[in-house]
């Protein structure tokens, strides 16, 4: 290990002076920046008041992330490669659905990868910044929000638009206010809806197509079957979709691979308890009112059915769709999260019970996850604003209450 | 009188090279400087050329801002050089002393008489002598103004920075000089004169825990329980159009000398640590104002290249012992080695032998182990990202992610409504030592506090 630490410290300083200002390749200092500390950390000092350092950098955190998503990346695997064989009726192995999914899913990730990062290495150099970690998230998230049979192009179209208009033009990472992976599913989503929608999942085989349980149950009709019994009827129990073997998107279809994630985020410290308690309770919330509601109402003389699925049981809410994959990693972006420990809160209550209300009081969406985020993203600021306000009253009241106490 | 508190916020960094108790003496080899340079932001002019004779206690220069406000010398001798620093700023006044014990008297008090003394006379000798400028006054940690009258008073006896002074260390011995500042400190104010101490001292039987005529105060927890904007905002926060004093306990002994036996003082007892000194070099040492740093850490220093910081790790300034000497501000200098050694996918592998608060890092897991903490930055300079982590290291009732936010877009009225005027850059050492982005929270709230003391608010 010394000597290939030493080997590639040699290396690196032999062409440094051709990245630095006066260089050759002066404009290109981002790229060998990355790839310098990439390999080895920095031999920056400390400058200012603070001389020494955590020894957490943000290359740590964003790794983090990355491997709090892993789970979620091989599970979208194998359930892709398992679609593809249930669809085509071949008889089938684990090692053969595993390679089937990585060939279905791995080259999504690459176009992400690979067109995303040249927008931020593109933007770097331009802005001369240092390549900002934070794209090794967005360009795994982003593909993970997709169906296994998106379009290649699609996806870089897609990861263009959400780092060049979801980051980049508000100024780069640390100032967007949407999330930047989040933003380019948005886009695909409105822009190639019938490409994206959750009512047509061909299963990476032409001709098959198969519903995903969001997608049943917001067309449910209720023909004289209730709402869960209808979704069993078509093989989806709690506990199938817990684990998630189902069309869907590439990376929330499990329940149980979000958890390992959430967990590793949680026991970190890198993605916000907070705000995924406080999704959480938000949706439990909000279905549980959602069942309150009367199933049909009264209009023009007859019994008319108010919505479709109000009286689906909460707890089905956090299996179904992607709202435990939008909580546990999107909604927990701190960039476009509320920034106040209260404000995380109600950031994520409010995430919860949007989600809720875009799944069954909305007829033309079934997921609403991502439009809850997307919203609340928006809303983070003034969440914010108002949460250092009351903080400033209560501070203003209790140095008030000093004052008079001392006399 | 006495108060305890728990404060529960904070981080003690698990540092090794902590200061052992063991008291050395030195004195100065050759020349004697005194820096008036070491009153940042005053300016002053010299009264004394190349040649001048002066006495111990003589003024050497007069604080143009100020009338009566004098710059004196510690030792009796032949001014050797008037050093100018940037934009012609008087920086370093040296002196050849001459082995007399010729010395300027000034009014002395006893421990009980001092406090029917007048305070206007007890200012005067502190004016005169230019120990005034031990004395800092709130918001914005400047040089206390005579002419204000604080409405308290802030004694800081603590030590949970690393690494600073053990008060009952520096106070061995001074007993008298201790209670006849405190006496003197009374007479300044109309309200308390806090003294505040550690609650591990609170069974020592000391000039400080047994100190007369002001109120003392016990903090447990980490630190900043130490830091004394922790100990205003518990005691008597600062609102705006407030002014309280504040000083330390090793400006107190030298207040106390000078009041006491009228003569000016020459000796001062620091602590020295750090990592990057030799073992049997880390504790305390008594030494002669103004005399060189490079002969205090004589023959201490470990092998390799070591930064020597004036103050604590987490606010304090690189010094140059080569042409700096100790300062009558001084209470500690700690010496880190450099660390620019650069590590193979250090953001991938454990690196069970860098401290981390944060859990992501392995090394955090390890409880009760001391750590070698380098001057490494330990990572790049990042757009801030993370939020919300910064808060359990701040004691003041402040958000720290909008405070920053406010102070970053100059936005000063949000910034005093969020509690600035209550802080010092030093409060936010810890949101520095633990953000990974490395930003530096010092230099922007340092910036910001400037920012609202031009702009006046």
């Amino acid at each position: 290990m010394k000597d290939i630490k030493k080997l590639i410290e040699e290396k690196h300083d032999s062409v440094r002076s051709l990245f630095e200002k006066g260089g050759k390749f002066e404009k290109w200092y981002p790229l060998f920046e990355a790839q310098d500390t990439f390999a080895l950390t920095p031999p920056d000092t400390t400058k200012g008041m603070t001389h020494v350092r955590d020894a957490v950098d943000l290359k740590r955190v964003m790794f983090t992330v990355v491997v709090a998503l892993i789970p979620c990346l091989l599970w979208g695997m194998f359930n892709a490669g398992s679609m593809y064989y249930q669809h085509s009726g071949l008889e089938t192995n684990l090692f053969a659905t595993m390679f089937r999914g990585a060939w279905i899913v791995m080259p999504i990730v690459l176009v992400s990868y690979i067109a995303g990062g040249i927008w931020e290495v593109a933007f770097a150099v331009i802005r001369k910044h240092e390549i900002n970690e934070g794209f090794l998230v967005t360009g795994l998230l982003f593909p993970l929000t997709l169906p296994p049979t998106i379009a290649l192009w699609q996806v870089a179209v897609g990861i263009s638009f959400g780092v060049v208009v979801g980051k980049e033009v508000f100024g780069g990472t640390g100032f967007n206010i949407l999330n930047p992976a989040l933003t380019a599913r948005a886009y695909l989503f409105f822009a190639h809806a019938k490409d994206m929608t959750g009512e047509v999942w061909a299963a990476a085989k032409d001709g098959a197509t198969g519903a995903t349980p969001l997608g049943l149950g917001a067309s449910f009709g209720g023909e004289g079957l209730n709402v869960t019994d209808a979704l069993a009827d078509r093989g989806f129990t709690f506990g199938s979709m817990l684990w998630g073997l189902e069309p869907g998107s590439i990376g929330e279809t499990s329940a149980i691979a979000v958890l390992i994630g959430a967990a590793i985020l949680i026991i970190s410290g890198v993605g916000s308890w907070r705000i995924m308690a406080g999704g959480c309770a938000g949706l439990a919330a909000a279905g549980v009112l959602m069942n309150l509601l009367p199933a049909e109402v009264m209009f023009e003389g007859e019994m008319v059915k108010a919505t479709t699925w109000t009286n689906i049981p909460f707890f089905y809410h956090f299996v179904m769709g992607s709202f435990l994959f939008g909580i546990v990693f999107m909604a927990t972006d701190p960039v476009s999260a509320a920034a106040t420990n209260t404000g995380k809160w109600i950031y994520g209550v409010l995430i919860g019970v949007v989600t809720v209300l875009v799944r069954v009081l909305n007829p033309g969406f079934p997921e609403g996850v991502m439009l809850a985020i997307l919203f609340m993203n928006v809303m983070a600021p003034m969440i914010d604003y108002y949460v250092v306000q009351a903080h400033i009253k209560n501070r203003n009241a209790n140095l008030r209450k000093f004052t008079y106490a001392k006399g | 009188m006495s108060a305890d508190f728990t404060i529960t916020k904070g981080l003690n960094l698990p540092m090794l090279g902590a200061p052992g108790t063991n008291v050395r003496s030195l004195s100065a080899k050759g020349t004697i400087s005194v820096f008036p340079s070491e009153f940042q932001k005053l300016k002053f002019k010299s009264l004394v050329e190349e040649g001048s004779k002066v006495t111990r206690g003589g003024k050497l220069a007069r604080r143009k801002d100020l009338d009566g406000f004098f710059v004196c010398s510690p030792v009796s001798g032949t001014v050797k050089a008037v050093n100018l620093g940037e934009r012609r700023s008087l920086k370093e006044i040296v002196i050849e002393p001459d082995g007399s014990d010729a010395a300027e008297s000034f009014q002395s008090f006893t421990v009980d008489g001092v406090l029917r003394a007048k305070s206007e006379n007890v200012l005067a000798v502190l004016l005169e002598s230019g120990l005034l400028g031990l004395i800092h006054q709130r918001p914005f940690d400047r040089i206390a103004n005579p002419a204000d009258k604080p409405k308290s008073i802030f004694v800081n006896g603590m030590a949970t920075a690393p690494f600073r002074p053990d008060a009952h260390v520096l106070a061995e011995g001074k007993a008298d000089a201790v209670q006849l500042a405190l006496n003197a400190l009374t007479l300044f104010t109309d309200g308390p004169v806090h003294l505040c101490l550690s609650a591990d001292a609170k069974e020592k039987k000391d000039a400080l825990t047994e100190a007369a005529n002001v109120q003392v105060n016990y903090f447990n927890g980490p630190h900043p329980a130490g830091n004394t904007s922790t100990h205003i905002h518990t005691l008597d926060p600062v609102i705006p159009g407030d002014v309280v004093w504040t000083l330390r306990v090793s400006d107190l002994i030298l207040i106390g000398e000078l009041l006491s036996t009228g003569t000016y003082p020459n000796r001062k007892r620091i602590m020295v640590a750090g990592e990057g000194l030799k073992e049997e070099a880390r504790g305390y040492v008594d030494v002669d104002l103004g005399m060189s740093l490079a002969d205090v850490l004589a023959e201490t220093q470990e092998e390799g290249e070591q930064r020597i910081i004036r103050g604590d790790t987490l606010a304090g300034a690189t010094a140059n012992p080569a042409d700096t000497g100790i300062f009558l501000y001084d209470q500690g200098f700690v010496a880190l080695p450099e660390d620019k050694e650069r590590h193979l996918m250090g953001w991938y592998t454990p690196a069970l032998d860098q401290y981390s608060a944060h859990k992501v890092a392995p090394s955090n897991w390890l409880k009760d182990k001391l750590f070698s903490f380098g001057t490494n930055l330990r990572g790049g300079h990042r757009a801030m990202v993370l939020t919300g982590i910064y808060d359990p290291y701040v004691t003041l009732d402040i958000l720290v992610d909008p405070l920053v936010r406010a102070c970053l877009a100059g936005e000063t009225e949000d910034a005093i409504a969020m509690g600035i005027l209550e802080s010092e850059p030093e409060d936010y050492a810890l949101c520095t030592f633990v953000c990974p982005s490395k930003t530096d929270f010092g230099k922007i709230i340092s910036d910001a506090l400037d920012l609202i003391e031009q702009e006046g608010f």
